[in-house]
């Protein structure tokens, strides 16, 4: 090609020779337009290939710069396709708890505003709940900005585009819905219109909350079962009612994993109107408000001396009569006059029994015993509402003996559910958690030993007997081997205790020969009424209260009924059990 | 000059120019429905957002328990209801005259016959 190019240059330089005239070729200078051809020629080459090279760079840029913005696009679009500023919460079923949805906030900009008195009679039409007075003096301030209303509904923003008001504008906001209401406020707590969680989980895990939000599908799963909550939920709303009681808490924990399913606290309030709640209504009773629990402590009494080895089932204690102890006399509820073994003692709540009891197995153990258990701090629970306990300054005699039964010492009825977990679950330390296990946000591993298995074992058997035959009988769910203890305590008040203002308890847990849910009803000052003879005791109100609820979710929750065995089935060994303790040979449905 | 040369050196880039420009439009054109697919499946997303809510809400346990007291005739399944397949005084009669386990369920369920005849199907 070069050849060919080198002719063609050289008959141009000739011509071109031609016509200047002047010059005449001689053979000697031919190479010298030749030298010039060659250096012509090489200079176009490059052009040409520049060119090329631009064409060919350009044709690369085009393709890989623009299909490398459009993947970016879509791997956005795939990462948050709804980039919401808080995840959602869904219960341990996937049933949505809580949920952002788009919202539009009004606000007006003064500056583009023409008649700030007829905006603000037309915004009054369409939105009556306002001040006029106030959105014509926001309208007529100086200044760019002001809000007039945050959240609208659907109609109230259709309605005012359609007056089509110039400086009245529209921001996309989020607002947090609470599909359940007041439902699970006491546990969800409640979010404020700016998107930050200021009660409850919602606060307590905000930071969370607001990183899943930006992950791909993410949403916190709670440990919440909203079926259960629900039936919790009425029968204390009609508990309340029955009973005249100020309040109530309610809460079920699986006893291996500490998952709470539902936790209550009565009365409620709407997550949407926190500011008009009362005190009463704010106040969460079952893990903020802390207690003297009364005859509940007794289990942890009878534990902690059977695990001590400092009685066996079969020891006695006197109960003649009442026990006078420094200035202080300690008396039986249910007095029966005589010597007690540790099952009568559970069965009758006898307090001088586990008086006697605690006073022998001393302060310091006592002490330890009940710190193992978590008794003694605030609970790392994931809620901004932790109860501290209230424990005795000096550990004295006296205070080891009332708090055998219940008295000198406050928990919060969360303390009490976990610490009673850990006695029925064969030992393991139980720490209540609102997160579903196993999903990424909790770090929960197997907790440590409290008690030996035997002594879980024995108090199945001991919890069982309370229900059985003691002060428990109206928790009975027929099938289901409920097993706990009562615990009606006055109120403490200044300088004594409030007679007619009781807290009463029942606290238990089902099925008692391989326990997997324990259940807390607590009344705060119920009333007696003809159907309970006039008694307020946890007995007549807090047990059935449980018995009804046990006998609801224990179905939901795959438990399967036991019922009293044929005449011909003589494999049982304990007869008092109707199974064995150790949830040998239970037979558990497969949903 | 060679006359072939000429015409490919000159063709060559004019092709690769116009296709370019072709693939170029093609691609703004894709990338126009691109986002316009986006936008939709946005809004989709927003509405399944918002009817995930509803569904929520309508699902209330307390509204359902009110819904169903009110139009099923339903209770609470008592522990009575509830068996097993070991549950001896049922099956052993039963595998004694010979049923398959199918027809003891079905024999068991008989005064149910809403669920037998959901079971038949």
């Amino acid at each position: 090609m070069s050849d060919l190019s080198v002719r063609s240059w050289r008959k141009a330089s000739d011509d071109m020779s031609v016509d200047t005239g002047d010059q005449r070729l001689s053979a000697r200078q031919a190479g010298q337009p030749l030298e010039t051809a060659r250096t012509r020629l090489f200079v176009a080459g490059a052009i040409f290939a520049l060119c090329f090279a631009i064409l060919g760079g350009r044709l690369v840029q085009l393709s890989l710069l623009s299909s490398g913005q459009s993947q970016q696009r879509v791997a956005e679009q795939q990462g948050g396709a709804l980039n919401l500023e808080r995840a959602d919460i869904v219960d341990r079923n996937g049933t949505l708890l809580a949920t952002n949805l788009p919202s539009h906030s009004l606000y007006v900009n003064p500056s583009q505003v023409l008649d700030a008195n007829e905006a603000a009679d037309k915004i009054i039409g369409v939105l009556p709940g306002l001040s006029r007075a106030e959105i014509f003096h926001k309208a007529s301030a100086k200044g760019q900005f002001a809000w007039i209303k945050r959240d609208l509904t659907p109609e109230q923003h259709y309605a005012v585009n359609r007056l089509g008001l110039p400086g009245f504008e529209f921001k996309r906001e989020e607002r947090r819905v609470y599909p359940h209401g007041a439902l699970f406020v006491h546990t969800l707590g409640f979010s404020g219109v700016d998107n930050k969680g200021l009660a409850g989980l919602e606060a307590a895990l905000d930071d969370d909350l607001k990183q899943l939000a930006a992950t791909p599908g993410g949403k916190m799963v709670t440990a919440l079962d909203s079926r259960v909550q629900h039936i919790v939920h009425a029968e204390l709303s009609a508990a309340m009612t029955e009973f005249k009681a100020k309040g109530a808490a309610g809460i079920v924990i699986d006893v291996n994993s500490g998952e709470v399913l539902a936790l209550t606290s009565l009365p409620d309030f709407s997550p949407y109107a926190p500011g008009s709640a009362k005190t009463n209504q704010r106040f969460n009773r079952a893990t903020l408000g802390v207690y003297e629990l009364g005859s509940t402590f007794k289990t942890f009494t009878t534990a902690m001396a059977l695990e001590y080895g400092v009685v066996d089932m079969n020891d006695r204690y006197d109960a003649t009569k009442p026990l006078k102890v420094a200035r202080h006399t300690i008396h039986d509820d249910h007095p029966q006059n005589r010597w007690l073994d540790v099952s009568e003692i559970m069965i009758h709540s006898s307090n001088i029994g586990a008086a006697r009891m605690a006073r022998d197995v001393g302060a310091e153990r006592q002490k330890k015993f009940l710190d193992r258990l978590g008794m003694l701090s605030p609970l790392p629970f994931e809620l901004a509402e932790n109860g501290r306990p209230i424990t005795p300054r000096h550990w004295r005699e006296i205070n080891t003996m009332t708090i055998g039964f219940g008295h000198g010492i406050a928990v919060t009825p969360l303390h009490l559910i976990s610490g009673f977990a850990t006695l029925v679950n064969g030992g393991i330390k139980t720490t209540p958690t609102l997160l579903r296990i196993n999903t990424g946000y909790t770090d929960q591993t197997g907790g440590e030993r409290v008690i030996a298995r035997e002594t879980s074992n024995s108090m199945r058997t001991l919890m069982r007997l309370v229900v059985e035959q003691g002060t428990g009988k109206k928790a009975e769910a027929e099938g289901y081997l409920v097993g706990g203890k009562t615990g009606t305590a006055e109120k403490a008040a200044v300088g004594g205790y409030k007679k007619n203002a009781l807290i009463t308890t029942f606290v238990g847990a089902f099925p008692m020969d391989a326990p997997r849910y324990a259940v807390l009803v607590m009344l705060d000052e119920p009333h007696g009424n003809k159907a309970t003879h006039g008694y307020a005791g946890a007995g007549w109100n807090a047990a059935p209260v449980l018995g009804r609820i046990v006998s609801q979710i224990a179905p939901m929750l795959g438990v399967m009924p036991l019922l009293p065995a044929s005449d011909e089935d003589d494999s049982q060994d304990n007869t008092q059990l109707l199974v064995r303790a150790d949830g040998e040979g239970r037979h558990f449905a497969s949903y | 000059m060679n006359r072939p040369a000429l015409i490919l050196w000159i063709g060559l880039p004019a092709i690769v120019t116009i296709a370019l420009l072709l693939v170029s439009y093609q691609v703004k054109g894709l990338e126009s429905e691109l986002a316009e697919l986006e936008r939709a499946a946005l809004t989709q997303q927003e509405k399944i957002h918002v009817l995930n809510a509803e569904w929520s809400f309508l699902n209330r346990p307390e509204r359902l328990a009110r819904l169903a007291k009110r139009y099923l005739n339903l209770a609470p399944v008592a522990p009575k209801q509830l068996i097993t397949f070991s549950y001896e005084p049922l099956t052993k009669d039963l595998v004694a005259q010979g049923f398959a386990v199918q027809n003891i369920v079905m024999q068991y369920l008989a005064p149910h016959s809403l669920i037998t005849d959901g079971l038949k199907q």
